[in-house]
């Protein structure tokens, strides 16, 4: 099998630049095109252990820079879906954080033959814990030490995907992405971490993605059963908390966190009760990596 | 406030409950609601015929049924 790893720097950016790479993240693959030297190195960095396939590609992205006067003055980037322009284009400096967007947002509109659940989820021992959360919650901070360091696996930072068909969870294991305080926290908690250089002025401030581990990519086809879910919120010092979640409120939040809850109507409503009916709730506070981590692995 | 009441058309009322909290997908709007054990009893009362126009006339009812009829689950008959 072809990996993004085998290709050298140069390689990759010839590839990007030309006719584009198949890359395959879970069970969806890209095909990707971009000439901007900061995208090869992301994709360089981070998606080594990816594989490259050739063929049917779920999404067509290119991230290109607009041919507009603009361009002279202040440099942007623009992505396109199956060639046209969805998004408002960002300064160039932010085209590797616009691909992993963009991608983010093909799967959560596109992917409905899962229920998507705009949460983190983990999976230790063929079980796994789910994290919505609002943006500032602390989700993937917390789910970047689960994997670095809790011996968790990653599922995925950004997007649950539940099978409607058997309830398991499909991994779509990416780079995770960390925000502002958050990068340094990891920076020094997983040793050997890689991540992509900071990004600063983004919508989200200042962003930087994580390599996903290598187990956790060679492990995207197996699921993994639904067993907790847990609402995670940071505070500063705090000492963790685990206050267990009455079942229908567990559901209401869920189904506040979907992106096509609505969309999937009565099959949706039946999948997510059913994930409910086969998962414990709670509202959890951290504010120590290290108690958060020993909740975790103390969970029943 | 009417005494007589029914399901609105439609409603299949597919609904899960635990420990006496239940939610509730309603087929009409694509809402989904959290109803207490009287409300989802109410309602599944209704749909199978199990309670008289005296019964709902009752005032312990009238802010319930109103509650119900807000969310478009019923109407009056």
């Amino acid at each position: 099998m072809t990996t993004v790893g085998s290709l050298t720097r140069a390689q990759l950016g010839e590839h990007l630049a030309g006719p584009g790479i198949h890359l395959r993240t879970g069970r969806f693959t890209t095909l990707l095109r971009s000439p901007i030297a900061s995208v090869a190195d992301g994709i360089h960095l981070l998606y080594g252990d990816y594989p490259l396939r050739e063929g049917f590609a779920d999404f067509h992205l290119d991230l290109v820079r607009p041919v507009t006067l603009r361009r002279w003055l202040r440099p942007q980037v623009t992505l396109l879906y199956d060639g046209r322009s969805m998004f408002k284009p960002l300064p160039l400096d932010q085209a590797f954080p616009m691909f992993e967007w963009g991608l983010n947002w093909c799967v959560s509109s596109r992917a409905n033959r899962y229920l998507i659940v705009h949460a983190a989820v983990v999976e230790k021992a063929g079980r796994a814990v789910i994290l919505p959360a609002p943006p500032g919650s602390g989700k993937s901070t917390l789910c970047a030490a689960l994997v670095g360091r809790g011996g968790w696996r990653l599922l995925s930072d950004e997007l649950t995907l539940l099978r409607l068909d058997d309830g398991m969870l499909h991994p779509l294991p990416r780079p995770i992405s960390l925000k502002n305080a958050s990068i340094g926290v990891i920076r020094e908690y997983v040793p050997g971490s890689v991540m992509s250089r900071a990004v600063t002025d983004t919508v989200k401030g200042t962003v930087a993605h994580l390599r996903a581990p290598a187990d956790s990519v060679a492990r995207a086809g197996e699921a993994a059963l639904p067993a907790w879910v847990v609402f995670p919120r940071f505070e500063a010092g705090a000492a963790v908390t685990a206050e267990p979640m009455p079942r229908a409120d567990t559901f209401m939040q869920l189904a506040q966190n979907c992106f096509n809850y609505s969309l999937l109507g009565a099959e949706g409503f039946t999948a997510l009760a059913d994930l409910v009916e086969r998962s414990q709730g709670y509202r959890f506070r951290y504010g120590v990596l290290d108690e958060a981590l020993a909740f975790f692995d103390s969970l029943p | 406030m009417a005494s007589t009441w029914r399901l609105v058309p439609g409603q299949a009322l597919l609904h899960r409950g635990w420990d006496g909290a239940f939610v509730l997908y309603n087929d009409l709007s694509g809402d989904t609601h959290l109803l207490s054990e009287e409300a989802m009893a109410l309602l599944l009362a209704l749909r199978d015929g199990d309670v008289t126009p005296e019964e709902l006339a009752a005032l312990e009812l009238a802010e319930l049924l109103a509650t119900l009829r807000r969310l478009d689950l019923i109407e009056p008959c």
